[in-house]
């Protein structure tokens, strides 16, 4: 039978635990009741392990990252024991350090990295200040202190002296990060909490920091916590996961056993909403209902208002901890069962078919006709520095051609700072390029804007033709207007024959079509009274109410919760049944790219450093993947199944080069793992092999090309590069 | 576009039956005029703003309609509250403190609307489209702008005043402040220089929407707590300025009615320093202190009203689902 645990200590066999955390909670007083934002919670952290702890927002996962160094902010309380153990076996109870013992244990013992490392250095003192002053702060000896800076520092990949002489925001957000972590570990301690550390970069560059902090983590010999809600991420981390769900854990055990055999029902609906680049596209479900309140736990199991199993016994007796074997606990009264009632679904199958769409028609023959026809297109931003020196120019799209055909579903990505906003903000006329040209239809848009030679298709027709659906949902419809007045304007303007009351009809019948129901009651309203996913489909309605040919869709959803963004997507592929669009579909995320154009058959289009590098259906992008810029955004994206504990960042650098000096030759030559000496000097184009819609930039392409003769290129080539500012 | 065959799309429908016009109309006046308004009462500052400006308009109106001008009268220098025929009291010249300020009401208000209303206009428009249009247009336009800051307002205005002796209270209302809109458009161009950072805008311009539209329907309703808290201190500005100016006599007062004149008057014969004449003097005073304190009031609450949060509260056609959420949400 089902062997329950004393109690409710998930004490696992844990031999030398640095933390021993008891009872721990916290709670906040308010109107409404007590908030407890953590609950009564157990664990043992030993000593040299990676503890992944993931949760949803609101989960209270930041409360215990807080607590762990008594960090909880008043007018949080914080009870229960958490007791540290230094290595030469004394404990000391976090909870009852005075200030000053504090002040200490936060840098010497246990520090923390924070998410967003904007905020955590002052704008205007250099790196190096921050380090010295750190050191200063608890008597440490500076000299040795910079020396261990400095070697932590080029641990991580940066160049310790560049870095040290810079100001915070002539840092990329990726290289603050990676400063943040080596100024944590500065006064060597045991035990570094990191929280959300990576949530704000790109995926090529939060996998790299994931890596690099299991190598440091060996080197230093510490114990890590890194508190995530992104499940993928701490596969290829974690040595343990501890799942967090309404504010307590409720599974924990050994990252391979709960990714093999998950226990819990969340535990396993989290698995299964998680978009993932090798899994069916038709198996990621969402999980319904929403996180609960902290001042409205659920009675029993606080999970039985969204758990398919849930049984009366869940809603009366609060399930204790389970052991499904020595090293995983499960907070569930029906562990057992679950494999049956809560198939598992990601399977990776790296060989499968690519379905038939259920959209479209496939890519494109050459006889279709264009919609819109990029040819050679610059933009140079001119970045003057300063009132006497020479204007920089930034490439931000540097010699794109590229057509999109008539209901084409075209994904762009790359990391920030590729220029893929631009090229989509040019290709639909919002900017203009500073050289090339831009084609709807065969009209030069600009052409027809001023008036130049013979325009065909006047400039009103093209405006109203190309449409856009911005990222942030909250910033792109008027919060002063409602929704049925924002809608109004747009068909006012274009098609005055409606008449009141069949404009009235029209946006109401489009309210529907998206799932706003009852329409009526969603058009009087305000922004602020819509959800974030309800609010883009207003964004997305009010595109097509102007019948464009093409929509620019800017992240349109990396803005909404994972859960949404499917439906969000399938919506827009619906829609783009009915109304005959094309999409360019702008994204920093593979498996978004990945599940908008397989499902419609379109292609997708990898950017790097305002070029195109590589572009093809999703089956060549995914599973054949040519360009090594393409291979290491593939292998950057999470996928489960795959731990490649040993396997290297594909990578020479990790940081992107600056776009006003973008290196010579092939750009891609100073990060690129396979380079050699031809690519710093020669440009490699981009070429298909004959009739085939894959499209590749690189020599490695090429064969008999004189690159396969040529000299590796060394790794400490002298760099005169300047860090990124994005 | 090809979807000519077979169903609508819902972006062909077109209306089955005509949504009755009054029904239309009502909710537009519900959601503009009955939703503010209570917003505006709601709220004690917007209640006694709202309430002495009608105040004001009434005496202006109904008031000068139901009295008499003043006239000498035997009864000079009559002290306040002793004789009910004269309930405040009467000048030097015996005639009726109290009818004195309500038949200057008239001018007082044109006066306030018709300077308030051309410096918040030339503000708005010089202001916003500067900042929406960037670039040369905005260059151009600020440094127009700056010129005019830089020229000392007082003495601009006396020497406008003398030279053009103007006597139509509109008139007046505009001279006397004739340079000030100027800074406030350019506060209010670097508040459209902070909307036009919203993608809802680019939005607007990728539809193709002309100018002078997105200025009217996205950037302007965006500003305007801003626009109204400066519109009530540029009414403010033109009371202080024509008190002052006709108290000190720069502008011609003969055949004018007005509180500054009315002072100008008391103050010249004398009655700062006789105790038995200061009704003459501070009861005008009274009036410019209440209807400025009124004005700065409705300013105040008229903020609320362009919040989208509370309009929506306010609207009676909302229906009971959106009340519900917006509930649950608060
Ligand atoms: S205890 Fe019941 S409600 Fe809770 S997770 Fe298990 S089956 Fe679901
Ligand atoms: S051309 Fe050379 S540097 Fe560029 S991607 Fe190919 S191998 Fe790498």
């Amino acid at each position: 039978m089902k062997e329950r645990l004393h109690d409710k200590s998930n004490a696992q066999q844990t031999q030398d635990p640095i933390y021993q955390v008891r009872n721990v909670s916290v709670a906040f007083d308010m109107d409404r009741g007590t908030s407890r934002v953590l609950d009564d919670i157990d664990l043992d952290i030993e000593r040299g392990e990676i503890l992944g702890v993931v949760g949803e927002s609101g989960s209270g996962k930041s409360m215990f990252a807080d607590s762990l160094l008594n960090a909880v902010v008043s007018p949080g309380q914080l009870g229960g024991e958490v007791i540290y153990n230094t290595e030469d076996g004394q404990s000391v109870d976090v909870t009852e350090l005075t200030d000053e013992e504090l002040r200490k244990f936060r840098w010497q013992e246990a520090s923390m990295v924070f998410q967003g490392a904007q905020d955590s250095f002052n704008p205007t003192r250099k790196i190096r200040t921050h380090f010295v002053e750190t050191l200063d702060a608890h008597d440490a000896d500076i000299e040795d202190g910079m020396d261990r800076a400095r070697e932590l520092l080029s641990d991580l990949y940066l160049e310790p002296d560049q870095v040290l002489n810079s100001y915070p925001h002539e840092l990329s957000g990726g290289m603050k990060q990676r400063t943040l972590i080596a100024l944590s570990m500065l006064l060597d301690p045991e035990v570094i909490v990191m929280d959300e550390p990576t949530a704000a970069l790109d995926l090529l560059m939060q996998q790299s920091i994931v890596r690099l902090i299991r190598e440091i983590k060996g080197k230093y010999d510490v114990t890590i916590i890194f508190i995530t809600h992104d499940l993928p991420l701490l596969a290829e981390l974690a040595d343990r996961l501890a799942v967090m769900y309404a504010f307590e854990f409720v599974e924990i055990g050994l990252t391979d056993g709960i990714l093999e055999e998950p226990s819990h029902p969340y535990t396993r609906a989290l698995l299964n909403s998680t978009p993932n680049i090798f899994a069916p596209v038709e198996d990621m479900t969402a999980i319904e209902g929403s996180a609960p309140d902290p001042v409205n736990v659920p009675t029993g199991c606080s999970y039985h208002p969204r758990c398919p199993m849930a049984t009366d016994a869940c809603v009366e007796s609060d399930p204790g901890y389970y052991e499904t074997n020595a090293n995983h606990g499960v907070k569930c009264h029906y562990w057992e069962d679950v494999d049956n009632a809560i198939p598992l679904q990601v399977t990776a199958d790296e060989t499968r078919q690519v379905d038939v769409p259920a959209y479209g028609p496939v890519a494109m023959g050459t006889d279709r006709t264009p919609v819109l026809t990029l040819d050679d297109a610059e933009v140079h931003f001119e970045s003057s520095q300063g009132l006497f020196a020479e204007p920089d120019a930034v490439r931000a799209v540097d010699g794109i051609s590229l057509d999109i055909y008539e209901n084409e579903v075209i994904a762009l990505i790359g990391e920030s700072g590729c220029g893929k906003t631009t090229l989509g903000k040019t290709a639909i006329g919002l900017q203009r390029p500073t050289g090339g040209s831009v084609s709807f239809r065969g009209q030069d848009i600009w052409d027809a804007k001023d008036g130049h030679g013979d325009v065909e298709i006047p400039h009103e027709a093209i405006r109203q033709s190309l449409q856009i659906i911005h990222q942030d949902p909250g910033s792109a419809i008027n919060p002063n207007r409602t929704v049925r007045h924002t809608l109004e304007l747009p068909l006012k303007h274009y098609n005055d024959e409606l008449d009141m009351g069949d404009r009235q009809a029209r946006i109401l019948g489009m309210l529907e079509t998206v799932g706003m129901t009852p329409p009526e009651d969603y058009a009087d309203r305000y922004p602020h009274q819509l959800s974030g996913g309800e609010k883009q489909r207003v964004t997305l309605i009010r595109a097509l109410l102007m019948e464009p040919d093409l929509i620019l869709a800017d992240e349109a959803i990396s803005a909404l919760d994972v859960s949404l963004r499917v439906e969000m997507m399938d919506l827009m592929l619906d829609l783009q049944e009915i109304f005959d669009t094309a999409f360019l579909f702008i994204s920093h995320d593979f498996s978004n790219a990945r599940y908008i154009t397989e499902k419609s058959g379109g292609r997708i289009g990898v950017m790097y450093l305002g070029e195109i590098v590589e572009i093809g259906t999703v089956d060549e992008i995914i599973n054949n993947p040519k360009h090594p810029y393409t291979k290491s955004l593939v292998w950057a994206t999470p996928d489960l199944d795959e731990t490649g504990e040993n396997e290297d960042v594909p990578l020479r650098k990790i940081d992107i080069p600056d776009a006003r000096n973008p290196p010579s030759g092939c750009r891609f030559h100073t990060r690129c793992p396979e380079a050699r000496e031809t690519c710093a000097r020669k440009k490699p184009v981009l070429v298909g092999d004959g009739g085939n819609t894959h499209e590749v930039s690189c020599f490695r392409d090429v064969p008999n090309h004189e690159y396969w003769d040529s000299p590796e290129l060394m790794n400490d080539e002298p760099s005169d590069e300047t860090p990124t500012e994005k | 576009m090809s979807h000519s065959d077979g169903e609508p799309t819902p972006f062909e429908r077109v209306a089955e039956r005509e949504t009755s016009r009054t029904d239309y109309y009502r909710e537009i006046l519900d959601r503009n005029v009955v939703a503010p308004l209570r917003i505006l009462i709601s709220d004690t500052r917007g209640l006694f703003g709202i309430g002495s400006i009608l105040f004001f308009v009434f005496l202006g109106t109904v008031g000068v309609w139901l009295t008499n001008q003043p006239e000498s009268t035997q009864y000079i220098l009559l002290p306040p509250f002793q004789d009910a025929a004269h309930p405040l009291g009467t000048g030097r010249y015996g005639n009726d403190v109290l009818l004195q300020l309500i038949h200057s009401t008239p001018f007082m208000l044109q006066m306030i609307a018709g300077g308030a209303v051309y410096n918040i206009t030339m503000a708005v428009i010089v202001g916003t489209f500067a900042g929406y249009k960037g670039g040369r247009i905005d260059e151009f336009l600020m440094t127009i702008v700056d010129m005019i800051i830089a020229v000392p307002a007082l003495p601009l205005v006396i020497v406008l005043a003398v030279i053009f002796e103007p006597t139509n209270p509109i008139v007046v209302g505009i001279v006397i402040t004739l340079p000030s809109w100027a800074g406030l458009s350019r506060a209010l161009r670097s508040e459209v220089l902070s909307v036009r950072t919203h993608s809802y805008i680019e939005a607007s311009r990728t539809m193709g929407l002309p100018t002078a539209s997105i200025l009217r329907h996205e950037i302007i309703p965006n500003l305007m707590p801003y626009i109204m808290i400066n519109f009530v201190n540029a009414a403010r500005r033109v009371i202080f300025a024509s008190v002052g100016l006709y108290f000190l006599g720069v502008l011609p007062t003969s055949g004018i009615m007005n509180w500054g004149v009315i002072m100008n008057t008391a103050y010249e014969t004398g009655s700062l320093y006789t105790l038995d004449t200061a009704h003459w003097i501070i009861l005008p005073m009274i009036m410019v202190v209440w209807l400025s304190y009124g004005l700065i009031m409705f300013g105040q609450a008229a903020d609320k009203v362009y919040n989208p949060r509370l309009r929506a509260r306010h609207a009676t056609t909302m229906t009971q689902e959106t009340a519900r959420t917006e509930e649950a949400e608060s």
